[in-house]
């Protein structure tokens, strides 16, 4: 029993060693701008720079939006599975699995060559959508599917969608207020969890945003991290936060609403 | 007056025929129950009454309006789920007053009847509670409140009580029924538990895969079940084979022993293997009185069941089983004693095949 104790730590301070130790070199790295000394200079460089706060905003404002069509997109067709079609759900399942199958850069070759000009009719492009923020948001949504999908599904899994679809509609409730009222409130947990998953995405995407010339936070890194050398060790400190405060967050607000979502499953 | 009338309603899943042939009328203010073991299609016949399921044909009719296609967020009907359904996420009196504030009924109203219903239910002080914060028992109150607040013409039961414990099952159940008697309203009621059934309803219809076995009084019901399922299914009964001797003078033959019965073979011929069925508080000693029928008898087995004891006797080679009342005096006899047992005629039911 002792032994295997003993074990169990060796193992997980290994695996601490291995997953901190990088990014504490990363950190004392990025300390060490002026030479000989501890310093934050490198996180005062990178945050007055003007381009980042621009090519982080528009990372963040592609984000919101593409979790607002992911929403939409996702909450009612994993409803519509759980309450009526339980025989489209290794289909959808697999849907949601694509990005994992296909590559975002084979994905986005062949957006931009359908959607800059590829599909024709009698010779002539019909829908040019490159140079639109269509085919980046479109991307986003996709990549974040398999996190979306399966966070707003466990959510389903754990409320009795069926009869309480049922009883909204004994007492008048339309589609929309069943999604709005009933659905999506009981769904808290799981909505948020699939948010900051999609959030943390796109905020830190590179190949759709580069290969379609967008001026995102990814490439942005990118570019500096291949000019210079104290920033770019700064960022990913900074974004490694970023994701943990998201983490955080997603952990305190599923306490205080998990209590609710288990007594919907009785 | 005929309310609710439910003609020729058949439901086909794939290749089964879920519900046959369902006819039935009811009355404003009735209770029906709708009695048969799982699968039987009384829930399926009830989620029609809804709309959660679209007959594949007949018609239902409620107060002259043919709603046999309404959806059911249309339909003026409330529903009461055996798994309560209320919304976890609203507290119980927004939950009772859901369908009012989806109706957009002014605030005022809302608050008044919400009230009002909460007061029916017993239950004033719990309206800012959630519903994980409920016992089971109050959380169905709750979910019936919630489908009475919108007044609906007919009010659907769908094993309201299955999922509670025994107790208030029982006082839950006389609560529901003072509820719906109060309120006159016309209801239909879902259970496996004939015991429910008969207490709480004016009608019960006795289903069996996919028909109705039966349709009457909790009173006929169990006095005179109209086939060998109906008899089985509801109460204990003794079923025994005969063979008919004299269908004028309804005389029948179990193992050579002749007992009469008092009606059912009109249409039988001396000689015609038929069903009859004794409820074992039929029977008595005949040491106490002499009733037509009088078998001989072996005690085989005596079980105190608290307020009655059930004895098991051996008539020839056939098992009987017989209740008699408990009191403190009562003689009982020993296990392999000789005794006679009796009773009426009118005990003896000719089963139809």
């Amino acid at each position: 029993m002792k032994t295997k104790n003993i074990w169990a730590w060796l193992i997980l301070i290994i695996g601490l060693v291995y997953f901190f130790l990088p990014l504490l070199a990363t950190f004392n790295f990025s300390l060490k701008m002026i030479k000989d000394q501890y310093t934050f200079e490198a996180y005062r460089v990178a945050f007055t720079d003007a381009q980042f706060y621009q090519n982080f905003g528009f990372s963040f404002f592609w984000a919101l939006l593409t979790i607002v069509f992911s929403l939409l997109l996702v909450v009612p067709t994993a409803y519509w599975v759980h309450w009526r079609t339980q025989k489209a759900r290794p289909w959808v399942e697999f849907v949601t699995l694509m990005p994992f199958v296909v590559p975002a850069v084979v994905l986005v070759f062949g957006m931009s060559s359908l959607y800059g000009g590829g599909l024709k009719l009698f010779g002539a492009p019909i829908l040019v959508l490159t140079g639109t923020p269509i085919p980046l948001v479109a991307g986003y949504v996709i990549l974040s599917l398999p996190y979306m999908y399966r966070a707003v599904d466990t959510g389903l899994r754990a409320i009795d969608v069926r009869t309480l679809t049922e009883a909204a509609l004994s007492l008048g409730a339309s589609w929309r207020v069943i999604l709005l009222n009933i659905i999506f409130p009981n769904l808290r947990t799981a909505i948020l969890s699939g948010v900051f998953l999609t959030f943390a995405i796109v905020m830190g995407e590179f190949t759709f945003a580069s290969l379609l010339y967008w001026p995102a936070f990814g490439p942005y890194m990118e570019e500096i991290g291949a000019m210079r050398a104290y920033t770019p060790q700064a960022l990913a400190v900074v974004s490694f936060l970023l994701t943990w405060a998201s983490i955080g967050l997603m952990q305190w607000v599923g306490r205080g609403a998990g209590q609710e979502q288990l007594a919907g499953a009785h | 007056m005929t309310f609710l009338k439910i003609n020729n309603v058949s439901k086909i899943f794939g290749s089964t025929d879920a519900v046959k042939d369902f006819n039935l009328t009811i009355e404003k203010g009735e209770l029906v129950s709708f009695l048969g073991p799982s699968g039987c299609g009384k829930t399926t016949t009830l989620r029609m009454v809804a709309g959660f399921e679209v007959p594949s044909g007949g018609s239902i009719v409620i107060n002259n309006e043919d709603i046999t296609n309404t959806p059911p967020n249309q339909r003026d009907v409330g529903m009461v789920f055996q798994s309560y359904a209320l919304f976890p996420n609203m507290t119980v009196s927004s939950n009772i007053g859901f369908g009012l504030k989806v109706a957009k009924k002014p605030t005022d109203e809302i608050q008044s009847r919400v009230k009002e219903m909460l007061e029916l239910i017993n239950m004033p002080e719990y309206g800012d509670r959630f519903p994980s914060q409920l016992s089971g028992g109050q959380q169905q109150r709750v979910a019936l409140a919630r489908a009475l607040a919108l007044r609906p013409e007919v009010l659907l039961l769908d094993e309201p009580l299955s999922a509670l414990d025994a107790k208030i099952r029982v006082s839950l159940r006389s609560e529901i029924r003072s509820i719906q008697q109060k309120l006159g309203i016309t209801a239909i009621y879902v259970t496996h538990d004939q015991e429910e059934a008969l207490s709480i309803s004016d009608r019960v219809v006795v289903m069996y895969e996919g028909h109705m076995e039966q349709v009457g009084t909790p009173f006929e019901i169990y006095n005179f079940p109209a086939t060998e399922f109906v008899a089985s299914f509801v109460g204990t009964l003794n079923a025994v084979e005969a063979e008919v001797v004299d269908p004028k003078a309804s005389t029948i033959r179990i193992d050579g022993i002749q007992l009469q019965a008092a009606k059912g073979l009109e249409n039988e011929q001396s000689g015609n293997k038929v069903t009859i069925a004794i409820r074992p508080e039929r029977f008595s000693f005949a040491s106490e009185q002499k009733k037509a029928n009088l078998l001989d008898a072996v005690i085989e087995n005596i079980t105190f069941l608290g307020s009655i004891v059930r004895v098991q006797v051996v008539v020839g080679s056939t098992k009987f089983h017989m209740d008699t009342f408990n009191n403190p005096f009562l003689e009982l006899p020993k296990i392999g004693d000789k005794t006679q047992i009796t009773c009426s005629r009118e005990a003896v039911l000719v089963l139809n095949h």
